[in-house]
């Protein structure tokens, strides 16, 4: 990385970021085994807020989502064109560092997949590849995310036990951990709570609340409530395509689309 | 039209008839091998047996041979584990769908049939005569050469567990620990295997019954001998090969020492495959 | 020190690490794929040592090797066709009693018993395929082979046969062809090709059971149920629905079972009686590829010793063709499955 690709990324300012957009999405096309998944896409998505999209099944939301930290790289015949920028630099570009991105956009998944290790070292594991740490940090590191994912409390005894004793709510809250321990700008959740039971998402929903005042965050929801009550902005994805993306009073009063109140009304999808 | 009934509820009964017979058939073979070693076995079972070499023939025991089987077979098993879960690891981790990973899954699952005797030979011919040749004729047969012969055997039913354990872990877990920044090549070591370990634990299992029992690739390999041998590179005597040696000899005695390594064997075995099954269900609990 | 250079200095720390990650990585493929490419290498080595070590067999016989019945270590000649009659006759015997047994206890297992009851017999029937093999041989030479001469050969003998005890030809032994030399033997003992094929037979029955019993078990329900519907019984669905649909896998279960059998080594040995003699007679001992090399291997030399190793490629071969027919059979049905 040189100095003037440097000299074009500002630092943080509160005011600016408000202004300027955290990830901005120019023309992206999607492919798998020539399907056009993603039809140019374009949406800015503002820092320190809560974006989410919906859409019907197959609508290409988690394919968007996906591309937001290219994990779509690791399969093979999967092909995005267009620019994504990060802080005004392209990370689609080859030769924007993978690990530099995953550093920078943490991913949650559908399903809580917690690794087959303890408690701690579920945390601790993704740190470890980034930053050399001293135990004492570490420890400090891996309470500081239990604690911003609302986990600390129920764990803080049983951090030498496998995770996979852990409910399926607490699993999920493990994997926020995981993510926000690596301190990232950006934080993408793929339908973080549809394996949940209702008190398990409310909770993870809570916590997306008061996550917002730190990262930047992304949510893709087949559960239109669940939009309504926790994002600032939503994105309307239908086939393909970008429908509408406004702020979330606005798509879930007055859409400007017939599609998105057709969707939103229940007359499909 | 009652006629027609009739033809068919009879055929009906005969081939369901039919077919509970050939299963008892088979169960009953099996209760007949089964009771006959047990028979044998334990009516020849004493503490010579275990303290006593071959040498003293009829009146000795089978102590070397149960130690060059030990031998013979952890040699084997420490070959064939980690160049088996590797394999298996490229061909579920890096080769999956590609042609080359293709192939060589297919042709794993044929090395696991095929003619263990063979084996035999080919180690015999790029490790027995090797050595023979460069010692000039003091190491000829060796207790390493049995092991990698029973390495090969051993091999495909690694490679083959592993890749299938591999694909059943979620590709999830490899999405959550790539999204983390962490390389493949540390995700797969650190997170696949382990989640995929009571499967290949299993296998290796599995494998070490597979080759516990093998005789025909070690009679040109380790060879034999009737005395205790605890250096790989001596001759080396196995319990199959005590056996194979045994039965052909025409003194009753020697017939009881064969059923008594028999018996040792096929407990070994079975407990082996009994313990795999228990690690594989115990696998199957912690994943749902 | 300037906030920039903290950026810089991380920025290059982290192209330092992706660099590492990337070297990392390539070896660690190159490890992997090394260790794959062993499985090539094992059998592409026992093809080329035993082709190889028999070389001068090939060479100083040539085809004749494959046709000749002579094996005299006296006047050093050597021919394969005693051994390969041998693992021919007991594999096919083997297959002709382990294909319909299998078959009826893979339909027992999965349409006619009881739901409580499969599991169990399923897992005794997979113990058989535990059993180590010289474990088949010692109970077949102890135990079968005079069970089969004391019971079973004097029935055949004398009604099949064309040398009976008691020089009376029964009417199958005159009437139908081939029966008669196939039964008839002067040997007393047990051991021989029926017997080897019979043990054999039970080795490779539960292989072959429990793949025709998980390929029955991919049969979709709603094809099953909808026979079932029209008012066809068990027997109807099995033949009819089940067995055409799996018919590949059902053959190529049977290819691994040949498989299996063909290169068989202690189950044989003890019972095929080890005379390097072509007999008609099923009853008369012989011996196999594999049991001529465990027995002469040790003790052979010079051109015997490496047309031991020529059976062994001649072995090697036909059974990498018969499982690779197997396996292609098998992945008919996996494909159709995955469809």
């Amino acid at each position: 990385m040189t100095d003037s690709a440097l000299a074009t990324n500002p630092a943080p300012v509160a005011a600016a970021a408000a202004v300027a957009p955290k990830l901005t999405v120019r023309d992206v096309h999607f492919y798998y085994n020539g399907f056009h998944a993603l039809k140019g896409i374009n949406m800015d998505i503002p820092e320190k807020k809560v974006t989410s999209i919906i859409g019907p099944s197959g609508c290409g939301k988690s394919t968007l989502l996906r591309i937001f930290n290219r994990i779509y790289a690791i399969y093979p015949k999967l092909e995005a064109k267009g620019e994504i920028t990060l802080d005004g630099e392209n990370i689609l570009d080859p030769g924007y560092s993978m690990n530099r991105l995953r550093g920078k956009v943490g991913m949650v998944f559908q399903k809580p997949v917690p690794f087959p290790m303890t408690i701690f070292e579920n945390v601790a594991y993704g740190i470890r590849h980034h930053e050399k740490l001293s135990k004492a940090d570490m420890t400090i590191r891996v309470e500081q995310a239990l604690r911003s994912a609302a986990l600390w409390d129920e764990v803080k005894d049983k951090l030498k036990q496998n995770a996979l004793g852990l409910s399926g709510g607490q699993q999920q809250r493990l994997c926020i951990a995981r993510a926000i321990a690596l301190k990232p700008e950006v934080l993408l959740l793929d339908e973080p709570t549809s394996a949940l039971d209702p008190i398990a998402t409310s909770r993870i929903e809570q916590l997306v609340e008061e996550l917002k005042s730190q990262f930047t965050i992304v949510i893709v929801t087949h559960n239109m409530q669940q939009a309504a009550r926790v994002s600032d902005l939503t994105a309307f994805m239908y086939m393909g395509e970008l429908i509408e993306f406004d702020g979330t009073e606005k798509i879930f009063t007055k859409p400007g689309k017939k599609q998105t109140e057709d969707y939103i009304t229940g007359r499909f999808g | 039209m009652s006629a027609i009934y009739l033809r068919r509820r009879v055929t009906n009964w005969v081939a369901m008839g039919l077919s509970m017979l050939a299963t008892l058939i088979g169960l009953a073979f099996l209760a007949w091998i089964l009771w006959e070693t047990l028979r044998q076995g334990i009516g020849a079972l004493n503490l010579k047996l275990f303290t006593k070499i071959t040498a003293n023939g009829a009146d000795g025991g089978l102590a070397n041979a149960m130690v060059g089987s030990l031998i013979i077979n952890f040699i084997g098993i420490a070959i064939a584990t980690p160049i088996g879960v590797l394999a298996g690891t490229w061909l579920a981790e890096y080769a999956d769908r590609t042609k080359l990973g293709e192939s060589i899954r297919f042709l794993n699952d044929i090395l696991l049939s095929a003619p263990s005797i063979v084996m035999g030979l080919f180690v015999y011919t790029i490790i027995v005569l090797p050595t023979t040749a460069l010692t000039h004729g003091s190491t000829t047969f060796s207790g390493f050469a049995g092991g990698v012969a029973l390495a090969l055997i051993a091999l495909p039913v690694i490679v083959r567990t592993t890749d299938e354990m591999l694909r059943l872990v979620p590709s999830t877990l490899r999405e959550a620990a790539l999204s983390l920044g962490v390389p493949q090549w540390k995700l797969t070591l650190q997170i696949l295997i382990r989640a995929a370990r009571s499967g290949i634990i299993t296998g290796v299992l599995l494998a070490l019954a597979r080759i516990s029992g093998e005789t025909a690739p070690l009679l040109f390999t380790a060879f034999g001998n009737n005395y205790m041998a605890v250096n790989p590179i001596d001759k080396m005597s196995s319990l199959p090969q005590i056996i194979y040696q045994y039965a052909n000899d025409p003194g009753d005695d020697m017939h009881a020492l064969a059923w008594a390594g028999a018996f040792v064997v096929t407990m070994f075995v079975l407990l082996l495959s009994l313990a795999s099954r228990m690690v594989l269900s115990r696998t199957k609990v912690s994943h749902d | 020190m300037p906030a920039t250079d903290t950026v810089a200095s991380s920025i290059d720390l982290l192209e330092r690490r992706s660099r590492r990650d990337a070297r990392d990585e390539r070896l660690f493929r190159w490890l992997l794929k090394g260790c794959a490419l062993l499985v090539l290498a094992a059998l592409l080595g026992a093809a080329g040592a035993t082709l190889w070590g028999g070389r001068s067999a090939f060479s100083t016989f040539g085809w004749h090797f494959l046709v000749s019945t002579a094996w005299d270590p006296g006047n050093d000649v050597y021919g394969a066709l005693v051994p390969v009659y041998g693992t021919i006759a007991t594999s096919l015997i083997a297959l002709l009693i382990a294909v319909p047994v299998s078959f009826g206890i893979a339909l027992y297992l999965s349409e006619v018993a009881p739901a409580w009851l499969r599991t169990p017999v399923a897992s005794a029937i997979e113990l058989l395929a535990g059993i180590p093999s010289i474990i088949y041989g010692m109970w077949g030479l102890f135990i079968f082979a005079p069970f089969f001469a004391n019971h079973i050969k004097p029935w055949l003998t004398s009604n099949l046969g064309n040398q009976p005890d008691d020089g009376k030809l029964s009417w199958v032994a005159q009437h139908v062809p081939f029966v008669g030399k196939l039964f008839g033997s002067s040997y007393p003992f047990g051991a021989s090709i029926l017997v080897a094929g019979i043990v054999l037979a039970i080795m490779i029955i539960p292989f072959i059971s429990s793949v025709m019993r998980e390929v029955f078990q991919t049969v979709p329900t709603r094809l099953k149920e909808s026979a079932y519907a029209l008012g066809s019984s068990t027997w109807e669905v099995s033949w009819d629905i089940v067995l055409p649909y799996t018919r590949s896998a059902v053959i190529g279960g049977i290819f691994l079972g040949l498989g299996r059998a063909l290169g068989e080594t202690m189950a044989v040995t003890f019972v095929l009686g080890n005379a390097m003699t072509l007999s008609a007679s099923l009853l008369d001992p012989g011996t196999s590829i594999a049991s001529t090399i465990a027995n002469q291997f040790s003790e052979a030399s010079g051109l015997q010793k490496s047309s031991l190793m020529a059976l062994a490629f001649l072995l090697f071969v036909v059974t990498f063709f018969v499982l690779l027919i197997a396996r292609l059979m098998l992945r008919q049905l996996a494909k159709k499955e995955g469809s």
